[in-house]
C-alpha cells in the first residue's frame, strides 16, 4: 500500500473460520449408532427410573447416574409444536414445516422433532406420531437416519396424559 | 477489616489428558462434582450456591455452558451464576457471595475441552478485532514477545527458562493428575526446538482438558464439611490493559497489585511469608515474572513454587487456575501425597488469564483462621 | 439486605439496528460515560467493574472484555465477565450488586452490551449444538412450541399477543433510547407475516445493537450522590437444569422460585398491588402473559386477562415495559440490565416520557437458556 486512505477506514471484515473436533461422549456414540438399527435408546435413572432420551449419563432431577439403557419404541404423541416459515441454516426444509416436541411412548423427556406427511394445519397438540427412517442401507448412525415423525393415525392422546409434559 | 472466614473444604478433578474420547465437556463435569461433594459428605442440597466457569468459543459453540446446570444438580431451581473466566475467577464471586452473609456454603465448577478446538486460533480471538486479532497474533506469539520484554530488561537466559521448566516437570512426575509425568532435565528441554523464540517446546504448557469442582464454605460449616480446612486469609484480582504495546511486558503489574492487596488482607508481609506457591504460569517467562510480581526469588527454596508441576505439567483450559486453588488446598490438608511440602502452613494459590498475564488473581490460604 | 445497596448512576446508548457510528469500545463507552455523568462520578472513583454479555460469537471477539478494559477504565482494578445467555444483563447488574453487599466494595460499575450487527446473530442463536439436528432458526423457534402450550392451557384468545406488542410500541414512543419506536396497531401486528407460528413477525423483538452501564454504591456513597438513588430492596440469580422431567417451560420453576426470593427479601406479599410498574423480559409478545403469572401478579391462566382488560399499559394499573422492552429493543447482552436499569429509572423519578407516575416500587426482571436462567431486582425510592 503506497498511500494512505483517501476516507477514514470505516469498516473491518474479519472472516473467522474455526475448525472444532467434538467429541459426541460415549453415550451420544452409542445412541447415534443404534439409530443405523433403528433402535432408539434412552437411559434411565438409577434413582428415580425415569428415562432419557437423547441418553444422558446424569439426570438433571435426581442427580444420580443413568447407566441403564432402554429401547423406546419410536412413537409418541406431540406435546406442543410450532409451523416454521423461516428456513434453517444448514438444512433444506420446504416451507412451511412443523417443528413438534414429542414425548416418546416410555420416555419422561421429549425431543424436538421434525413432523412431516402431514398438512402443517392439521398437526395438533395429541397427535400421535411414529418416527420414519432412512431406508435400510442408507442409514449411517447419524441423527439424520430419522428422517422425521408423521401421523401414525391413531386417535389423538387425550389432554391429561401430556399436559404435565412439554 | 474483619471478614467472614471461608474455607475451601473440598476439591475433585479428572485427571488431566490431551482428549477424553468418551466425554463431552459437562459429562467430564459431572463426575468431579459428585467425587466433590461425597468427599464433604452432603447432598447438593446442602450447597447454597453455585458458580460455573467456562468459554464459549472452547466450547465450540454458544451458550456451551447451559448443558452444566443439568450435571450440577441444578433441581430444585438454585442460585447460580456462570462466568466467561477460568475457575480461580468464578471461585473469588463465589467467596465475595458468602461475604455478603447471604449464603454460607458454594461449589465452583470449571469445564472445557480444549483439544475439540485449536488453542492457537481461537485465542487469536481474544485480542482487540481492529489492530491485535488481524496480525495473526496467538498465544504463544504474545508469550514470547513477553518472554523477550522479560529477557531484555533482566538479563534471564534460555538457561533460566530451561531451569524453571526442569524444576515444574520434577515436581510434576509426582503429581498422578498432571497430563506430563515425566521430569526432564534442563538440557533436554534446552534442546527442544524453538516454537517462537525465546520459547522453546519445552518451555510449552501441552494442550489437555479437564473438569473440576472445588467446594467453599464459611466457619460454622466449614468444620462440619472438612477436618482440615484451608481458610482464606486474603483475596484480590485485578486486569491490566491488553494492548500489547500498552504496557510494560517484562512485568505483572496487575499480579503485583493483587498480591499486594491479598497480603494485605492477610496479614502477611511478602509470599516470602507462605510455604508455598501455586502460580498459573504457561511458560517460564510468566513464572518468573509472577514470582517477581509476588515477592517471590524463583531460585530460593522457601517458599516451594509449584510443587503440583504447575501448568506446564497440565494446562486445562478454564480448570488450570482452580486446580491452583485445589492444589494449595490438598497441600494445607494434608492430602497431597508424594509432592507434599512438609509443615505447610500458609500458602499463595495464583491464576491468569488473558494475552501476556492480562488479569490475575492472587489468594492467601492457611491452616488457621485469619480473624477471630 | 444486610448491607443497603443503590443504583446511583445510568447510562444508556440510543438503541439501533446498527451503530455503525461507533466500535466496539465506543458503543460501550457512550453508556459508560452517561452513566458516570449521572452519578456525578470518574472513572477513579469506580472499585471494580463487572460486564457482562451474551454469546462472543455475536461478535467475533472472545472475551471482548479485556480489550475493553482501557475503555472500562478499568485498569488495575478488578474485572469479572458474567455470562447466563439471556438474563446475562440482570445478572451482571446483581453481580455488580453483590460486590457493594459484600462489603469490600464502595462503588462498582455494571456494563453490558451487544453490537450483534457485527457478527450474524441469526446463526449465533439457533441451538445448533453438534450432533443435534439443526431444527429451527433463531430463538422464537424454539419458544414458540411453548407459547402455543399457553394459549391451549388458557384459552388465551388470538389477539393478546398483538396487543402486547402494539402497546410495546407505544411506550417506546415515549423512550428515545429504544430502537423500534414506530407506532403499530393491534391489525399492523395480526396482519404481520407467522415466523414460527404462533409467533408473527411484529411479536418479535428486533436485533439491536446497544450498551447500558449502572453505577451501583454503599448507602455511604448514595447519600452523597446528586441524584436521589433507587435503593435496591431484593435480588437473586436463578437457573435449573433443562431436562428435567415433567419441566415446566410456560411457568419455570426457576422463575417462581427467583421471584419469591426477591418479594421475599423486599417485604412484597402482593405485587400486584405492592410493585408499581415492571420491565419484564419479553422478546416475543405471548411472553407477558406467561410472566405475570410467573411473577405472581395474578393467578395461573390469568396472565391474558390483564393484558386483555388494559391493566398493564401505560398509565394503567401496572404498567409493563414502560421503556418498549426488549420488543422494541433487543442488544441481547444488555437487554436484562436495561430491563433493571429501567426499573431504577422509574423509581429514582428519572424515566423523562415515559415515566410512571408516583412510582415507588419496581420490578427489574430477565431470563434466559432454555426459559432456565432468571435474574431480577425490585427497587425502592425509599432506602
Amino acid at each position: 500500500m503506497d498511500e494512505p486512505p483517501k476516507e477514514p477506514v470505516k469498516y473491518i471484515d474479519a472472516e473467522v473460520r474455526l475448525p472444532y473436533h467434538y467429541v459426541a461422549g460415549d453415550y451420544r456414540a452409542r445412541y447415534l449408532r443404534a439409530l443405523k438399527d433403528k433402535k432408539i435408546l434412552g437411559s434411565k435413572c438409577a434413582a428415580t427410573g425415569k428415562v432419557f432420551v437423547m441418553p444422558v449419563i446424569a439426570s438433571p432431577e435426581s442427580f444420580a447416574t443413568c447407566d441403564t439403557w432402554v429401547e423406546l419404541a419410536g412413537r409418541g404423541t406431540i406435546t406442543t409444536f410450532c409451523v416454521v416459515n423461516i428456513p434453517v441454516i444448514g438444512r433444506d426444509l420446504e416451507i412451511p414445516y412443523v417443528a413438534a416436541s414429542v414425548a416418546l411412548d416410555g420416555a419422561d423427556v421429549s425431543m424436538f422433532a421434525l413432523i412431516q406427511e402431514c398438512p402443517p394445519a392439521d398437526v395438533r397438540m395429541g397427535m400421535r406420531v411414529e418416527a420414519v427412517w432412512k431406508p435400510d442401507g442408507e442409514r449411517r448412525g447419524d441423527h439424520e437416519d430419522i428422517l422425521y415423525f408423521r401421523p401414525t393415525g391413531e386417535p389423538d392422546a387425550p389432554f391429561e396424559s401430556f399436559s404435565h409434559r412439554l | 477489616m474483619s471478614l467472614r472466614n471461608v474455607a475451601v473444604v473440598g476439591f475433585a478433578q479428572l485427571p488431566v489428558v490431551a482428549r477424553d474420547e468418551h466425554r463431552m465437556s459437562t459429562e467430564m463435569l459431572y463426575p468431579v462434582v459428585r467425587e466433590a461433594l461425597e468427599r464433604v459428605g452432603v447432598t447438593r442440597d446442602a450447597i447454597d450456591y453455585q458458580v460455573s466457569a467456562s468459554a464459549d468459543y472452547l466450547d465450540g459453540r454458544p451458550f456451551g455452558f447451559v448443558a452444566a446446570l443439568d450435571v450440577m444438580g441444578s433441581w430444585p431451581p438454585r442460585q447460580d451464576l456462570h462466568l466467561e473466566m477460568d475457575g480461580s475467577f468464578a471461585a473469588y464471586y463465589a467467596w465475595l457471595k458468602i461475604q455478603t452473609g447471604e449464603v454460607d456454603t458454594a461449589i465452583v465448577c470449571a469445564h472445557g475441552k480444549t483439544s475439540e478446538g485449536e488453542p492457537e486460533r481461537v485465542l487469536n480471538l481474544q485480542l482487540d478485532p481492529y489492530y491485535q486479532a488481524p496480525l495473526g497474533l496467538t498465544p504463544t506469539a504474545t508469550a514470547a514477545l513477553q518472554a523477550s520484554a522479560y529477557q531484555a530488561r533482566t538479563g534471564a537466559t534460555d538457561a533460566d527458562f530451561a531451569a524453571v521448566a526442569a524444576r515444574n516437570r520434577a515436581a510434576g512426575a509426582r503429581n498422578p493428575d498432571n497430563q506430563v509425568r515425566e521430569s526432564a532435565s534442563a538440557d533436554a528441554l534446552q534442546r527442544t526446538p524453538w516454537v517462537i523464540e525465546p520459547l522453546r517446546r519445552g518451555y510449552l504448557s501441552p494442550v489437555g482438558e479437564s473438569a473440576s469442582c472445588l467446594v467453599l464454605a464459611a466457619e460454622g460449616k466449614a468444620e462440619q464439611l472438612c477436618q482440615r480446612p484451608a481458610w482464606i486469609h486474603g483475596v484480590d484480582h485485578r486486569t491490566e490493559l491488553q494492548s500489547i504495546g500498552a504496557r510494560d511486558l517484562s512485568r505483572s503489574a496487575g499480579a503485583a497489585r493483587a498480591a499486594e492487596k491479598a497480603f494485605e488482607m492477610a496479614g502477611i508481609g511478602s509470599a516470602r511469608d507462605v510455604d508455598l506457591v501455586e502460580l498459573l504460569a504457561t511458560n517460564p517467562a510468566e513464572e518468573l515474572i509472577v514470582c517477581e510480581a509476588l515477592g517471590v526469588n524463583a531460585r530460593a527454596t522457601a517458599p516451594v513454587v509449584n510443587p503440583s508441576g504447575g501448568a506446564l505439567c497440565a494446562h486445562p483450559v478454564m480448570s488450570t487456575g482452580l486446580i491452583r486453588l485445589g492444589e494449595v488446598f490438598r497441600q494445607l490438608s494434608g492430602q497431597a501425597g508424594e509432592r507434599t511440602v512438609p509443615g505447610a502452613r500458609r500458602a499463595v494459590a495464583h491464576a491468569s488469564q488473558g494475552h501476556c498475564l492480562q488479569q490475575n488473581v492472587v489468594w492467601v490460604l492457611g491452616t488457621e483462621r485469619r480473624w477471630a | 439486605m444486610k448491607r443497603p445497596v443503590a443504583v446511583v448512576g445510568v447510562g444508556q446508548t440510543h438503541h439501533k439496528a446498527r451503530r455503525a457510528d461507533v466500535s466496539i469500545p465506543g458503543l460501550v463507552r457512550e453508556a459508560v460515560d452517561r452513566a458516570l455523568a449521572d452519578a456525578g462520578l470518574r472513572h477513579e472513583d469506580i472499585d471494580a467493574v463487572v460486564v457482562g454479555k451474551a454469546p462472543d460469537m455475536l461478535e467475533g471477539v472472545m472475551q471482548p472484555e479485556q480489550f475493553l478494559a482501557g475503555a472500562l477504565g478499568a485498569h488495575l482494578k478488578p474485572l469479572l465477565r458474567v455470562h447466563t445467555a439471556g438474563s446475562v444483563g440482570a445478572s451482571t447488574a446483581i453481580t455488580a450488586m453483590t460486590h457493594v453487599a459484600s462489603g469490600l466494595y464502595d462503588r462498582v460499575l455494571a456494563v453490558a452490551f451487544e453490537k450483534q450487527s457485527e457478527g450474524n446473530a441469526m446463526w449465533a442463536l439457533s441451538p445448533n449444538l453438534p450432533f443435534t439436528p439443526p431444527l429451527v432458526a433463531g430463538a422464537g423457534g424454539f419458544f414458540a412450541p411453548y407459547c402455543r402450550a399457553y394459549i391451549a392451557r388458557t384459552g388465551c384468545p388470538p389477539h393478546i399477543g398483538p396487543v402486547t406488542a402494539a402497546s410495546a410500541r407505544d411506550n417506546a414512543g415515549r423512550n428515545e433510547y429504544a430502537h423500534l419506536r414506530e407506532p403499530m396497531t393491534v391489525d399492523d401486528v395480526m396482519n404481520s407475516p407467522v415466523l414460527w407460528d404462533p409467533i408473527r413477525y411484529l411479536e418479535t423483538c428486533p436485533s439491536s445493537d446497544g450498551a447500558i452501564a449502572l453505577v451501583v454504591a454503599n448507602e455511604d456513597a448514595a447519600r452523597k450522590g446528586p441524584r436521589k438513588p433507587a435503593w435496591i430492596k431484593g435480588a437473586a440469580s436463578y437457573a435449573e437444569g433443562m431436562w428435567v422431567p415433567g419441566r415446566d417451560q410456560v411457568s419455570p420453576r426457576a422463575g417462581k422460585v427467583c421471584a419469591r426470593h426477591v418479594y421475599d427479601q423486599a417485604g412484597i406479599t402482593n405485587p400486584w398491588k405492592e410493585i408499581h410498574t415492571a420491565e419484564i423480559y419479553v422478546p416475543f409478545a405471548w411472553f407477558e402473559a406467561m410472566w405475570l403469572e410467573n411473577l405472581g401478579f395474578c393467578d395461573e391462566a390469568e396472565g391474558w386477562k390483564l393484558v386483555d382488560r388494559g391493566e398493564v399499559k401505560f398509565g394503567a394499573h401496572l404498567p409493563i415495559n414502560p421503556s418498549g422492552g426488549v420488543l422494541c429493543t433487543n442488544p441481547i447482552g444488555a437487554s436484562g440490565m436495561i430491563r433493571l436499569g429501567e426499573a431504577a429509572l422509574q423509581v429514582m423519578g428519572r424515566a423523562g416520557a415515559h415515566q410512571v407516575e408516583g412510582a415507588k416500587t419496581a420490578l427489574g426482571h430477565a431470563y434466559g437458556g432454555g426459559a432456565q436462567y432468571f435474574a431480577m431486582w425490585v427497587v425502592g425510592s425509599e432506602r
